[in-house]
Order: structure tokens, then sequence, then C-alpha cells
């Protein structure tokens, strides 16, 4: 499971399955010490892992760079497996 | 510190506040055709799987050699990250991108602590008890060492180690 930055790099390489995060270089997971942030897309990851059927599925996560996501109300991504 | 490096973290600062110049660069590039993507599916649920993190942020520990930085081609060895290590014992050699985030904050691109606590929540298995760390800078001549050394050496390792998944 491959979570990438760079979209057009991922298309080249074609791993088996990723998530693209239109995020800045160097911060796949988020900004640090945000721990809900990064356990989220942790289990964004997680739940792609089990979930993607098709070899080299790209999947675009809608988050934006320092705006609120689903994880500031302490709300947690329940991993269906 | 030699020019080359100051003039490729220059341009890291550059992409990094500039993402589209990076797909610019890249419709450029020729890049090495890694045929169709592999596929293997997760063999068991997600609570009873062993899942490791491989990264190419050029995370290493401070007693490991540090990623070659002054090949321009860059460095496709790997260092052993075992999931035990004090996070201050772990440093990052890799010119290529803005890591001061990482530097505060390793978890933004090796995230060994919220790994773990997904093991304590029972949401995984168990955290594998080593992850493994490539610089993401690799070209030329080392694009095929990459591909038939040292990439499926770190794969027999997570084969042998019993993992079931890799993150990164």
């Amino acid at each position: 499971m491959s979570l990438s930055i760079q979209r057009e790099l991922t298309e080249k390489t074609r791993p088996p399955r990723a998530l693209f995060l239109r995020w800045p270089y160097g911060h796949p997971l988020g900004e640090p010490f945000k721990a809900a942030q990064q356990r989220w897309v942790l289990c964004e990851a997680l739940q792609a892992l089990v979930s993607m059927q098709t070899p080299g599925t790209i999947l675009d996560l809608p988050y934006r760079w320092r705006k609120p996501g689903p994880w500031e109300g302490g709300e947690e991504l329940r991993v269906k497996s | 510190m030699n020019l080359h490096r100051w003039q490729t973290r220059f341009f890291a600062l550059l992409f990094s506040r500039f993402p589209g110049l990076t797909a610019r660069w890249l419709k450029r590039q020729r890049l090495h055709d890694y045929g169709p993507p592999p596929w293997t599916r997760l063999p068991k649920p997600l609570p009873a799987c062993t899942i490791a993190l491989v990264t190419t942020a050029g995370v290493h520990l401070r007693d490991d050699e540090p990623f070659d930085m002054v090949d321009k081609e860059g460095d496709p060895t790997y260092r052993v990250i075992p999931q035990k290590t004090p996070r201050n014992h772990l440093c990052i050699t890799h010119d290529y991108y803005d890591h001061r985030d990482a530097d505060k904050d390793v978890n933004i691109v090796l995230p060994l602590d919220r790994l773990q606590e997904l093991a304590n929540d029972e949401v995984i298995g168990t955290v594998a008890p080593f992850h493994y760390s490539f610089m993401g800078h690799i070209d030329g001549r080392h694009v095929a060492r990459l591909l038939t050394e040292t990439a499926p050496e770190v794969a027999r390792r997570l084969k042998q180690e019993r993992v079931e998944a890799g993150e990164g």
C-alpha cells in the first residue's frame, strides 16, 4: 500500500495500490505532532489495503492541506477488515 | 557542504513550495518501465496481519552510515529501522525534499507510533520488528541495482519476518 504526494510519479511507477494526497513533499501523513490526523491517514491506507480489488488503483483523498478534516473533532476512522 | 548539495537543497525547497514544477519536470523524464502493477491479495483479516513500514524519506539510525548525498545519481541502498528504536536515535539524510517538519516528528514520514497504537487497539495484528528505509532519489545506474539487488533483498527480509503487508 503506497502513500503518494506526487500523483504523476505514482502513475508512472504503478504500485499495486496507492492513496494520493495533495499535500506538500515530506508530509504524507500530515503535520508534525497531529497524531489524530496521522492516524486517520494510516487508517485510510489500511482500509484501502482491504477494499482495493484492482491492481494499479490510485485513490484520491479529499483532504486539503492545513484545512480542517474529520479527525479534528475526535472522530476515528473505523477500519472494516 | 559542497555546491551540489546546496543546489539540491535549494531546488528541494523550490519544488516543495511549487509542486507543479515537479509535474512539469516529470513530463520530460524517461522513467523505467515497471510493467503492470504486481498484485497480492491480503491473505488474512487485518487484525491477524503483521504490518511493516517502508519509507523513501531517507530515515536512518544516527549510528548508521548516512545516505550518499554527493553522488548525483543518488543512493539505492537501504537502512533497517527496528520498531523499538528510541525516536531520538533516528535522523534523516535526504537533500531532495524539505524535511524540517519530519525532523521534529518522524511520524509524518514513518508512522512508527501510529502503527503501534493501531496494534494496541487491535486494528492490526502486530507491528513488524523491523521497518525499511530508502532515500527516494535513485537515478541513472543506481536504478538497476535497486531493482535487482536492494529492493528484492528488502522483500525477502519482509517475507522472512512473516510480514503480510507494507505501508509506505
